[in-house]
Order: structure tokens, then C-alpha cells, then sequence
């Protein structure tokens, strides 16, 4: 085969794009022909050298920005809709129909409440569209905020929990992520945003299930602070238990033992 | 599911799906963009400049091509866009020297590594074309014959351009490192 075919080829071989024969063909040229074998190497030496060339990551902004623009879109997309529901298909007047028999009166009675009723259906089937867009966003961010929370880095995770702050109904898997931060990220800061996130779902019986189980496995102050701070405004009556054992802990400092020892005052009221 | 698929949910209405493909893709978008600019903020506004075309022009996906093809002829049409955009910005003496030297941030960041620092450069010192080119089959996982149906010009010219880009590639790059070394001694 000739020098210029083999060399047409060179691109196909840099990308493991080459047939089984064809690279056959192909191996044995470069084995014979010194020049090719020399072009050859010097471009797939820098075709290699390429790969050293580092991904990048993109500013957590951009993933903000991101789904800033397709709420919006959304929202705007929603609202076309519901007005699209609600404009009539066609319109006539009235007047144009008279009808004098009782007979022709009751029937068109009868057409227009069974058209009132498919009217109404529609409509709320295009709310029902409407809601389940919203909830199927929710639930993108909240499988986002779980995936952002099993990143290796403390700030993406960090992210992750602040995502979870956006949203409205959490699932049980994102709350479920949340408390497992609380009780194990190595990161204190991380572990504090967990309890702060978990604050606006305090009502949840497995959180609170969770808060309580959590208090007598942390050792950082700051965070037992914000779990007595948790524990005591969601009104939870096992948290005089969770408290009293804390402060019976050997290596609890004076800090915290004074604000447990507030908290079940407080959760006596 | 496959991109494919989600796309054509967001053409039919069900726009949230957009997320999965946005995560799917956007790094590798920011990288594309930031090989060809040098500029971390201008790849970022391109890269959310995508994602706006993709919902604007969702109706018009036929579902044929590979998505990721789709995606970077709208990528494309944003890179042209902004190149125009800093035409009317720079004046054009100004705007050839800019065409070709990125901004000093991304080199700084690739500073650690001499190698990749001055491979980023010769990669700059490409004619846009050639730099599209090679970012497109060597970083962006697209096969030749889907960048023929992106750039819309037969796979021996792809594959001849990718060939010249190397080999240009590899002369700038010696180039540069020769004077390096000189620059050293």
C-alpha cells in the first residue's frame, strides 16, 4: 500500500477507529516504511501529550444559574398554559340561537352543563399538568442535592445541603441523606449545615427520630448546640431523655451541659 | 434513559428533564468552550448560553442525530456568536493578538504542569478552525462522521484537518519549547 493511503489512515489509528484488517495492513507498512513510522510517532506523541491537559470544573454558579433559567422557563411555560386553558376554543353569540320549544331549551340546558363539566375536567387536568411539572422539578433538585451530598469534595457536598433548603417536599431518600451527613460527614461545617437544613423539617417524625438518635453521636460542640437548639423547638418530649443522657457524658463541656440543662427546662413549659 | 430520549420529553413539553442532560453535559461543554476561549467566565456564559438556545429551539429536535451532535452545532452557533460579539468589542488589531493568545487565568491554572501550560498556548496560537477541530475529536468523545454532520463537510475533510492540526500543533509546540529552554539557559 502506498505511503499517502497509510497516512490517510493516521487519524482513524490516533483514535482506535482502524478495522481489525485494516490495521493489519497498517502495522506492517509502519514496521517497513521509516518515514510513516516517524510521522506516525510524532503525532501520536502529541496527540498523547493532549491528554495532559486537565478538565476543568465550572464555578458552582453556573449549576445556579442553570436551573434559575429553567424554573423560569418553566414557570413562563406554566402560565402560557393555564391561559391557554382558559381562553375559549371558539366563541359565538347567543343571540344567534333561539330556541322557543322547552323541549330544544332543555336539551341545549343539558349540552352546556355536560360542556360545563368537560370543561371543568380539562382544566383541572391542565392544573393537574401544572403540579406535576413542579413536583417532577422538585424532584430532579432533590436527586441533585443527594448526589451534590456523596461528593468527595466538603464544598460540593456543602452545596448539596443548601440545595436541599429549596425544596418544598424533600423524599424520604433526601431528608434520609441529610441525617447521614448530620451523623457522618468528617466535615463540621457540613455537619452543621446538615442540622440547619434539617431545621426547616423538624415536624417529620423520622427526622425528628433521627435528631434524637444523632444528639448522643456527636461530639463537636457546635453541633450539639444546634441539635439542643433543633431538639427543643420542634417540641419533642423524648428530647428531655436524649438531653439528660448528654449531660450525663463524661466529656461534654460546660457550654453545652448549661444549654441542655436550658433546653429541658424549656421543654417543660 | 438516553439523551435522545430526554430530549425529545424536553421538545414535547417536559422541560425539566433538561436538568439530567445539563448535568450530563455541562462540564465537558465548559471544557469545549474553555479550550477554544481561554476565558473560565465567557465558557461559562456559553455554556449556560446552550442550555437557553436548547429550550428556545427544543421544538425545531428531530430526534436523529446523536443529541450530543445537536448540542454542539448549537455550541458552535454560541462560540461564532461570541467571537462576532468581541469583534465589536476589540478593535481589530487588538482582536487578532486576543484571537490567539488566551487570557493569562486558565494558563496560570495549568501552570503546575509546564507541559500542559505550553501545550494550552501552541493549542491557541491554531487557527479557530483547526483548534475546533482537534478539541471536538480529541477531548469531546464525537467520531469523525459526526463531526462532518456538525461542521456539514465530508469525513475525509475531517480527518484531513485533523491531520494537519496535529502535525501544526506538534511544530508550534517544539517551537515553543525550544525558546522555553533558550529562555532557561
Amino acid at each position: 500500500m502506498k505511503c499517502e493511503n497509510i497516512r490517510d489512515r493516521f487519524p482513524d489509528y490516533l483514535t482506535g477507529d482502524l478495522e481489525p484488517k485494516a490495521k493489519a495492513e497498517f502495522d506492517a507498512h509502519i514496521a517497513a516504511c521509516s518515514a510513516c513510522g516517524e510521522e506516525l510517532r510524532r503525532l501520536s506523541e502529541i496527540w498523547t501529550k493532549l491528554g495532559v491537559l486537565p478538565a476543568e470544573q465550572p464555578s458552582a454558579a453556573l449549576r445556579d444559574r442553570f436551573y434559575t433559567m429553567l424554573e423560569g422557563y418553566k414557570d413562563g411555560l406554566e402560565a402560557e398554559q393555564s391561559k391557554a386553558a382558559q381562553k375559549p376554543r371558539f366563541s359565538f353569540s347567543f343571540r344567534q340561537i333561539r330556541l322557543r320549544r322547552p323541549a330544544f331549551q332543555f336539551a341545549a340546558a343539558a349540552v352546556l352543563v355536560v360542556a360545563g363539566l368537560a370543561g371543568g375536567y380539562g382544566l383541572s387536568r391542565s392544573g393537574g399538568r401544572v403540579s406535576r411539572l413542579s413536583r417532577e422539578v422538585e424532584s430532579m433538585r432533590g436527586m441533585m442535592a443527594v448526589s451534590l451530598l456523596q461528593q468527595s469534595s466538603s464544598s460540593e457536598r456543602l452545596r448539596g445541603v443548601s440545595y436541599t433548603s429549596q425544596l418544598k417536599e424533600p423524599g424520604q431518600g433526601t431528608l434520609d441523606a441529610l441525617l447521614l451527613a448530620l451523623d457522618n460527614d468528617p466535615n463540621v461545617n457540613v455537619r452543621l449545615a446538615a442540622a440547619d437544613a434539617l431545621y426547616l423539617f423538624a415536624s417529620n417524625p423520622e427526622v425528628k427520630e433521627g435528631l434524637l438518635k444523632s444528639l448522643a453521636r456527636q461530639e463537636s460542640p457546635l453541633v450539639q448546640s444546634a441539635l439542643i437548639d433543633l431538639l427543643v423547638v420542634s417540641r419533642e418530649q423524648r428530647a428531655v431523655q436524649a438531653l439528660k443522657t448528654l449531660i450525663g457524658g463524661e466529656k461534654l463541656r460546660p457550654e453545652i451541659k448549661k444549654k441542655a440543662e436550658l433546653g429541658i427546662q424549656q421543654l417543660s413549659f | 434513559m438516553n439523551d435522545n430520549r430526554l430530549m425529545e420529553d424536553v421538545r414535547d413539553g417536559r422541560v425539566e428533564k433538561l436538568a439530567i442532560l445539563f448535568e450530563r453535559h455541562h462540564v465537558a461543554l465548559f471544557n469545549f468552550f474553555l479550550r477554544l476561549t481561554g476565558n473560565r467566565a465567557a465558557s461559562e456564559d456559553l455554556v449556560q448560553d446552550v442550555f437557553t438556545r436548547i429550550l428556545k429551539y427544543r421544538a425545531t429536535y428531530q430526534g436523529e442525530d446523536r443529541f450530543a451532535v445537536w448540542m454542539y452545532k448549537i455550541a458552535r452557533n454560541a462560540h461564532i456568536d461570541y467571537l462576532r460579539k468581541r469583534k465589536e468589542t476589540f478593535p481589530l488589531d487588538e482582536q487578532f493578538d486576543e484571537a490567539h493568545s488566551p487570557e493569562p487565568a486558565p494558563e496560570d491554572r495549568v501552570v503546575r504542569e509546564q507541559e500542559s501550560a505550553l501545550l494550552a498556548r501552541a493549542l491557541a496560537k491554531l487557527s479557530p478552525k483547526k483548534q475546533e477541530i482537534l478539541v471536538l475529536s480529541r477531548f469531546q468523545n464525537l467520531k469523525y462522521r459526526e463531526i462532518a454532520e456538525l461542521l456539514d463537510c465530508p469525513i475525509g475533510t475531517v480527518k484531513g484537518l485533523v491531520h494537519r492540526a496535529i502535525q501544526e500543533l506538534g511544530d508550534i509546540y517544539a517551537k515553543l519549547s525550544n525558546e522555553v529552554c533558550r529562555h532557561e539557559v
